[in-house]
């Protein structure tokens, strides 16, 4: 785990309202592995950090892509070249790869991991199959990349008319990102997937006991530490709250 | 030449006035980055005799400087504090205090009976600001009577230093801060988070699974320093500064304000590396002042 001042390096647009947002973080980007987060924080900004998947790493820098959903994001997406956060990671468990294929299925900002999956798979030796869902073709994310790429959106406007999961082939690994609902019908169709999960979070590294996951087994664990990747079948979904929102009012 | 940074808690000698506050260090083993030399002490996640599952979340929403949280005290009970935790800290180069919790006041006495020896553990922290279930959920800390009564249930069960934790919903600190003295409580840590609540407007529900959390960070830091002070004014037991502190400068602000020490909470959430920083920073303004030693800083103490 380090601490980095990280200069943001670059900013590009990746669907409507998505964006990824580049800094040089060399200690991070050489250590990450698919599936794990950054905690990020900035001043002047809100008090606690905010948790980003790291979306890809590469030569010193690493990617992570957000839309802006409050003002903590908002400043984000605002800062120029240079400027500089505070950059907490790499944090938390990420993906297992095994096997000889996998699967990634991914809604709306649950793109946030897959790059870095494709990464780690192509790395082991896996056929990737990415199939990658959003409301509209306007809001699906331009990059996402496999050996095949099955898109699916809600309104039929490209590729499978309906949710990533359900036009997902079935394999026996998959990986799986996006809101909590999706999560949860993924769990329901494969107990067995490697599932990133979203959490409101505080400190990021195990302290606050913030970023509760509630279980199967009863009680709760830590995304941040025993997660973000969960066996989907493990979590307790109807208690992980479905929809997130940072509410700062400063 | 380096300012001399120790204090005198009671009978506790401390290498330094900043310790982590209950809650934001976990049980001492969690919080990564940090170098240990800074820490005067830790105070342990709040423990009960029988392990917590804690409440269901959302636990935490930020508010304007702060935070609400509502964990609920999750931990794993007394028994596994005793085997996981307190050897380690018995190789540490700074005391472990417990912060204890119960539905009774006899609940708080057993704690502090089977803490008691324990090697680790050098003290305990009561936290009052639990409801007291025999009178009806009423709250120990809002009740001189009831706050004196777990203070006296563990200063009875031990010989180790024991410091109480006020809570800041009460009437007058003053008159907590004389009943736990006169119970026998070695000092005071003023004062723990304020009950609050927030709303969120697309469900017109409570963004808190449990309505409401308690208040940290610096939002509460002026009435953390005035609530400290006037614990200070009514007793002669040293009190522990807490509320809000992120930087030296507000450290100070305790210090100055009459606390013996002080402990830092929310900011470790922040920036792992807060408690070195305030630290340094404390000794910074020490040296560039002239001090030679924390026992030089002048105080703005007047007695009730």
């Amino acid at each position: 785990m380090f601490l980095v001042d990280a200069p943001v390096t670059g900013r590009r647009q990746v669907a409507r309202g998505m964006f990824v947002l580049g800094f040089h973080a060399p200690e991070i980007a050489n250590s990450v592995r698919a599936g794990q987060f950054v905690n990020i924080g900035w001043t002047p900004g809100p008090l606690l950090r905010r948790p980003f998947s790291v979306y890809r790493a590469e030569d010193s820098h690493i990617e992570v892509v957000l839309k802006a959903v409050g003002v903590g994001t908002e400043q984000l997406l605002a800062m120029q070249i240079g400027h500089r956060v505070s950059c907490l990671g790499p944090l938390g468990r990420g993906f297992e790869m095994t096997g000889s294929g996998v699967v990634l299925v991914s809604g709306g900002l649950g793109v946030a991991p897959m790059p870095l999956a494709v990464r780690d798979a192509r790395a082991a030796g896996m056929e990737v199959t990415w199939v990658h869902g959003a409301r509209t073709a306007a809001d699906l994310c331009a990059e996402a990349d496999g050996d095949r790429v099955i898109w699916a959106t809600d309104d039929g406007s490209q590729g499978f008319h309906g949710t990533a999961v359900v036009a997902a082939p079935d394999a026996d690994l998959v990986l799986a990102c996006g809101p909590n609902p999706m999560l949860a019908a993924a769990a329901e169709r494969w107990p067995h997937a490697q599932v990133a999960v979203e959490t409101y979070m505080g400190c990021g590294t195990g302290v606050c006991l913030g970023c509760a996951v509630p279980l199967h087994r009863g009680g709760y664990d830590r995304a941040c530490t025993e997660g973000p990747v969960y066996r989907a079948g493990d979590v307790d979904w109807s208690a992980l709250p479905s929809h997130l929102h940072y509410a700062v009012g400063a | 030449m380096k300012p001399d940074l120790s204090v005198e808690v009671g009978s506790l000698r401390l290498r330094g006035p900043v310790l982590a506050a209950s809650g934001t260090f976990g049980y001492g083993t969690e919080v990564p980055l940090l170098e240990r030399r800074a820490l005067a002490g830790v105070v342990s996640k709040g423990i009960f005799l029988r392990p917590r599952e804690g409440t269901p979340p959302p636990r935490i929403v930020e508010t304007p400087g702060g935070m609400l949280n509502a964990i609920g005290l999750q931990g794993p009970g007394v028994e596994v504090l005793i085997s996981d935790y307190a050897p380690k800290w018995a190789a540490w180069d700074f005391p472990v205090l417990v912060n204890i919790n119960g539905e009774s006041a006899n609940e708080y006495g057993e704690l502090a009976a089977r803490l008691d020896g324990v090697p680790g553990v050098a003290g305990f922290e009561i936290n009052i600001s639990c409801p007291n279930v025999e009178q009806g959920g009423l709250y120990f800390g809002n009740d001189p009577r009831a706050a004196a009564a777990v203070t006296e249930a563990v200063r009875r069960r031990t010989k180790l230093p024991v410091w109480v934790k006020l809570t800041p919903m009460v009437g007058d600190i003053g008159v907590i801060a004389r009943a736990v003295e006169g119970a026998g409580a070695d000092a005071l840590c003023a004062i723990n988070t304020f009950v609050g609540m927030s709303i969120d407007l697309s469900s017109y529900r409570p963004r808190l699974s449990f309505r409401t959390g308690g208040l940290s960070g610096p939002a509460i830091r002026p009435l953390a320093v005035h609530l400290a002070h006037q614990a200070a004014r009514a007793v002669r037991i040293p009190v522990i500064g807490i509320g809000g502190i992120a930087r030296a400068e507000d450290a100070l602000e305790f210090l100055v304000a009459g606390c013996a020490a002080v402990q830092v909470g929310t900011a470790t959430f922040v920036n792992p590396k807060a408690i070195e920083e305030v630290h340094d920073g404390i000794a910074a303004h020490l040296q560039a002042k002239g001090f030679g030693s924390l026992a030089d800083l002048p105080r703005y103490l007047p007695r009730d």
